[in-house]
């Protein structure tokens, strides 16, 4: 043998275990919903044998709860993706003028985003509880009357909006941050030279300038807020009636409560066919930022 | 047009470290001014606090007979060059330079008709479409060039434009820079650590070292008088060749600061401003091409060396030469390039003592002193 082919064989024996475990845990999962998806597969008959090609897929498009589940997912990401943006921006603009204590409040800062989403949704549905939780408590010494924040849907979607907010607002900032710090300074002083104030800097500097870092943080932000389940698992299950009933845990009750696994399989792939393109461009995209 | 005058200026940054002290100039209208030094000087920062980028600590900024040191960058009516170009990556050439224009509200066909002649005078017309990125470091230098030009600045005020190009690039951009001051005329104050670039480029030179002034003068003014020790041993390449000599009389009424390897009889008209140093060290500086082969004038003093190298660089020869003290520093001697002696051997060089610098052994600075510059 060659040492070339050597190098190779080796290089294939240590890469093994490794691809081993990733086609085990996430490979064989995505074939075997794929393959799953066009088969009557129930939990009541957990076997392969009864191929129903598409129709998984044409009733989960026919049914009216999935679609408003889609629905409902849209507006909770296009709502905590554009609100943690414009908080976070505000945020990490404001951090990045402080001069003293910065690692201070980056810690504070994070704090939330190291908590697991359960312990947050269970935290919050304490203080959001009508008549035992803070929240009320201190609306009502302020003289506002109890509100019903996880049980009345006219509030329980905003109320979701918020704690995710709350959690995930801190990602944001401290991307932003750290592009905003990696700025070059000259551009502004240029800018300055030439008369801009704080203003015209922001937009004909600072924007353009953090372009790349905006976009990469809204498509992680976006693809991961696609997929929020333990929030809603944990603070309405969904409710009331389907306010906050986001795809993920649809798919979830279509397959573990109604034990309909095929179908809940042709969901998923749906959710998968959403999500792969944004993500397939994000990696583009950060490719060709690197690569420039 | 104004001159820019610079009246005990300082900068102190937290824990009170002074960048810059007492920094007091004027620099003349129209004229090429150059501010040279190590890194470090306080040279990029004083360009910095005339431009209104950095604030001024103590003392006074005039442009013309107004203080301005209050005054807003964009008022000061400057144009600076920053060292990396600080080209703006998302706009394109054209954009760049319509910067300024179009925050000033200039109209449309003005705009054009300015950026159009700019861009002639620096060859960037066929450029006005590419984005930064897809501009040479040369075209870049260009570009802002062309930003601070459309400015029409009282003072254009360059932080080493030229430190990013190569050697090649940076010759022609020195070439560039003098012609297009020439041809607009108006106040250069450049700020570069490259002793080549000040030399060849100024009317006028400051070396800074320390955050303070040291000299201020034309190019032969420094390179020929140059005020202390630093100065001498900063300015040339190679630098000023200093030795520790000590002073004495020679027996016949003269005197003469002598080394192992070199006695130096003063000439006439010196030896009154000298005489307070006799029997004390002094230091003498000779320019390597004051150092020759042959004896060339009737007065010329021996200098013997034991050749350490011989560098031939074309149209010259360096050679670097221990005097027989082994302690000694090293000696460079210009020499024409038809030189050539075997490494090892012992040289007698001959110098004219009229053209030997003298310098206070203690203090580093010259003797006599040069008249103080005062702003």
């Amino acid at each position: 043998m060659s040492p070339a082919a050597r190098d190779r064989v080796f290089g294939y024996a240590m890469a093994t275990p490794g691809l081993a475990a990733m086609l085990a845990v996430i490979l064989f999962p995505v074939l075997f919903t794929i393959v799953t998806s066009t088969f009557a597969f129930t939990l009541l008959n957990p076997r392969h044998d009864q191929f129903v090609g598409l129709a998984n897929y044409a009733a989960a498009l026919a049914s009216a709860e999935f679609r408003h589940a889609l629905l409902v997912t849209l507006g909770f990401v296009v709502a905590v993706v554009l609100l943690e943006f414009l908080i976070g921006f505000a945020v990490a603009l404001a951090l990045n003028a402080v001069e003293r204590g910065k690692s201070a409040y980056y810690a504070i800062l994070l704090f939330p985003l190291m908590m697991n989403p359960v312990v947050v949704g269970l935290i919050w549905r304490m203080f959001l509880h009508p008549s035992l939780g803070i929240v009320n408590y201190v609306l009502s010494s302020a003289g506002v009357g109890a509100v019903d924040w996880l049980g009345d849907p006219r509030h329980a979607f905003w109320t979701v909006v918020g704690v995710d907010i709350w959690q995930q607002v801190s990602f944001m900032v401290v991307l932003l941050l750290a592009g905003l710090s990696a700025l070059p300074r000259e551009p502004y002083e240029a800018a300055r030279m030439e008369g801009a104030g704080a203003v015209r800097a922001f937009l004909h500097v600072t924007l353009p300038l953090m372009r790349p870092v905006i976009t990469v943080t809204l498509l992680i932000r976006l693809i991961f807020a696609v997929r929020t389940y333990d929030l809603v698992y944990i603070m309405t299950r969904g409710g009331p009636g389907q306010a906050t009933d986001l795809v993920s845990y649809f798919i979830y009750r279509q397959a573990f409560v109604s034990l309909d696994i095929g179908r809940a399989c042709a969901m998923a792939v749906i959710l998968l066919l959403i999500v792969l393109p944004l993500t397939a461009w994000l990696h583009r995209y950060m490719r060709s930022l690197s690569a420039a | 047009m104004p001159e820019i005058r610079l009246d005990r200026v300082s900068k102190l940054y937290a824990g009170d470290v002074p960048a810059v002290s007492e920094v007091s100039l004027t620099i003349r209208e129209g004229e090429f001014f150059v501010l040279l030094g190590p890194s470090g000087c306080g040279k990029s920062t004083t360009l910095r606090m005339i431009a209104g980028l950095e604030s001024i600590s103590s003392g006074d900024l005039y442009i013309g007979e107004r203080r301005v040191n209050h005054v807003d960058p964009k008022d000061r009516d400057l144009a600076f060059v920053f060292q990396n170009y600080a080209l703006f990556p998302h706009l394109t050439v054209l954009g760049n330079l319509e910067f300024g224009m179009r925050l000033r509200r200039v109209g449309r066909a003005e705009r054009t008709a300015r950026v159009g002649e700019v861009a002639r005078m620096l060859g960037l017309s066929q450029l006005l479409d590419r984005k930064p990125s897809q501009l040479s470091g040369g075209q870049r230098q260009r570009v802002a060039l062309g930003r601070a030009l459309l400015r029409e600045p009282v003072a254009f005020l360059l932080d080493e434009p030229l430190s990013n190009l190569d050697a090649k690039l940076r010759a022609s951009m020195r070439t560039e820079l003098v012609r297009l001051h020439r041809r607009v005329g108006r106040t250069v104050v450049h700020v570069t650590h490259d002793q080549v670039e000040a030399m060849t480029m100024a009317e006028r030179i400051c070396i800074m070292n320390d955050g303070r002034v040291i000299q201020v003068g034309t190019p032969m003014e420094v390179y020929r008088n140059p005020a202390n020790t630093f100065v001498a041993g900063f300015l040339a390449s190679p630098p000023m060749n200093l030795v520790t000599t000590r002073m004495r009389g020679d027996g016949m009424g003269g005197l003469v600061a002598e080394a192992p390897g070199l006695v130096i009889p003063w000439p006439e008209p010196e030896r009154s401003a000298y005489a307070p140093y006799r029997d004390r060290e002094v230091v003498v500086g000779i320019r390597a091409e004051d150092l020759r082969v042959e004896a060339h004038a009737s007065t010329a003093a021996p200098v013997d060396v034991e050749v350490v190298a011989v560098e031939a660089l074309g149209p010259e020869v360096i050679l670097v030469g221990a005097l027989p003290d082994m302690h000694g520093p090293e000696l460079s001697a210009r020499l024409p390039p038809e030189y050539t002696v075997p490494v090892g051997t012992m040289q007698r060089l001959w110098v004219d003592p009229a053209r030997v610098r003298l310098f206070d052994a203690d203090t580093g600075t010259a003797v006599p002193p040069p008249t103080p510059y005062s702003g």
